[in-house]
């Protein structure tokens, strides 16, 4: 065998299923061709009616397969809640975070003042009965308690009738007003149609409050405040009330026989009253 | 001889009512929006003629878009009242009258002051065709801003007050 030959049968070997090969896919590519061929043709003549169809098909959905695809979301939403929300929660979210986020802006406000509110009370209370004053009552002897200052107020109104006080530095009139408002507020907001406040603790002070019918009687006390202090406290107003009370019916008894209309008592009168029952008293 | 009389400022939120007692009491006035919780009360002592001075005690209430949410213990007592509304906000005197009558139900036998506020606003004819379409009739237009018509109105109701008694 010379070179030639052993070369040709090296190829034979090599390269006869590649030929084989060769010539399938040569079939195979004129047969894609034809197809492709007659395809083009075929389709432009088919296509519009497919096309027609479709819409057809897609308009007809809302009544062929709407409800069932309704139904199925229905039941697909109420399977998967949490992932529907997930998946809407990006869209709505923003919305949503928008709208909670002016809601907490509001209500955070409302906090805010509502703090302010009371810590504007206490601010206030504080620049009436504090100052140097507590620094000084700090260095004195804090057990011993003291009626710094006496207040009779008209129910409601808030207004000061007369009032008694050791040290002539506050407004009284203001002081009346917001006590009134800071009762009235308490006992409205917790609802206590029955019960009256009665204390106010204030660092050093203790305003103490008895209510009656038409009055109350606010007596400010430095000092700590004991039980037994409360039960004396308590006790002189209603000695002091009592004594009003029969003031106001002298007076409307007078007045009947002097068929003058009703004055009401002088506040200097009714100062001098308190200043008798609260000045020196020890509590 | 000083009287002490209290009386309540009402009206619908951010009417201008905190303001215009801060024009009147302190003569002053701020931009920013603070709102009133609660009420909060100030005190002003008025000279109404050469003898006497009426010592005002002023209830700021909180306000109130349903005017029949007003806390009927503030008014307790009270010997006159102020309702203010917005003249720039329509929303605040649409239903004034009906607020107005629920107001009177609320303090009878008191004197009650209808003031339009923050005039500075609107513009003068346009304000003067809008309270008659809406037929209001206030007693006073007032710019907290500006302190137009502010002492007349307290000093008006003051006068009023001290005179009643
Ligand atoms: N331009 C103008 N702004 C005013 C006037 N009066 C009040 N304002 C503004 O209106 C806003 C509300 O004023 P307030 O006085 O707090 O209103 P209010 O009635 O006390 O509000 P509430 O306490 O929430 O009921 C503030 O930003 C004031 O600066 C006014 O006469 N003119
Ligand atoms: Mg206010």
């Amino acid at each position: 065998m010379n070179e030639k030959d052993r070369l040709e049968i090296l190829k034979d070997i090599l390269f006869t299923e590649d030929r084989e090969d060769i010539d399938k896919i040569a079939d195979r590519i004129e047969l894609l061709e034809q197809a492709y061929n007659s395809r083009e043709k075929f389709a432009s003549r088919v296509d519009p009616i497919v096309e027609e169809q479709l819409d057809k098909f897609t308009k007809s959905i809302p009544h062929t397969l709407g409800p069932t695809i309704t139904a199925t979301l229905k039941k697909e939403i109420q399977n998967h809640k949490d992932e529907v929300v997930d998946a809407l929660y990006p869209v709505l979210g923003k919305m949503v975070k928008k709208y909670v986020a002016q809601e907490i802006k509001v209500l955070s406000e409302k906090i805010d003042n509502q703090l302010s509110f009371i810590s504007a009370w206490k601010r206030k209370l504080r620049s009436f009965f504090g100052g140097s004053k507590e620094k000084e009552l700090l260095l004195d002897d804090i057990g011993g308690e003291k009626i710094e200052q006496v207040m009779l107020i008209e129910r409601g109104s808030g207004l000061l009738k007369a009032s008694f006080s050791k040290t002539e530095t506050i407004d009284e009139e203001m002081i009346s007003g917001m006590l009134t408002a800071i009762k009235t507020f308490v006992e409205d907001a917790f609802n206590q149609k029955n019960q009256e406040l009665e204390l106010i603790e204030y660092e050093l002070y203790n305003i103490h409050i008895q209510s009656f019918v038409n009055y109350y009687v606010a007596v400010v006390i430095s000092g700590a405040y004991s039980l037994k202090a409360k039960d004396k406290v308590q006790d002189i107003i209603f000695d002091f009330y009592h004594n009003f009370m029969e003031m106001n019916l002298d007076l409307i008894y007078t007045s009947r026989h002097l068929e003058q209309p009703v004055d009401t008592i002088s506040s200097k009168l009714i100062q001098k009253k308190l200043a008798e029952y609260f000045g020196n008293a020890k509590i | 001889m000083q009287k002490s009389k209290k009386i309540v400022i009402l009206g619908h939120f951010g009417v201008g009512k905190t303001s215009l007692i801060q024009r009147f009491v302190k003569d002053s006035f701020s931009d920013k929006y603070k709102v009133t919780i609660g009420v909060h009360i100030t005190k002003k002592i008025v000279e109404v003629n050469e003898n006497d001075s009426v010592s005002l005690i002023i209830w700021d209430l909180e306000g109130t878009d349903e005017v029949q949410m007003i806390r009927q213990a503030y008014l307790l007592g009270t010997h006159g009242v102020v309702f203010v509304f917005d003249v720039s906000r329509p929303s605040t005197f649409q239903n004034l009258n009906s607020d107005l009558k629920i107001v009177a139900e609320k303090t009878p036998d008191v004197p009650l002051i209808i003031v339009g506020n923050k005039i500075d606003l609107v513009i003068q004819d346009e304000l003067q065709s809008l309270l008659k379409d809406n037929n209001i009739e206030a007693n006073y237009l007032t710019s907290a801003k500006t302190g137009d018509a502010v002492n007349e109105m307290f000093t008006h109701l003051a006068t009023l007050l001290n005179d009643l008694t």
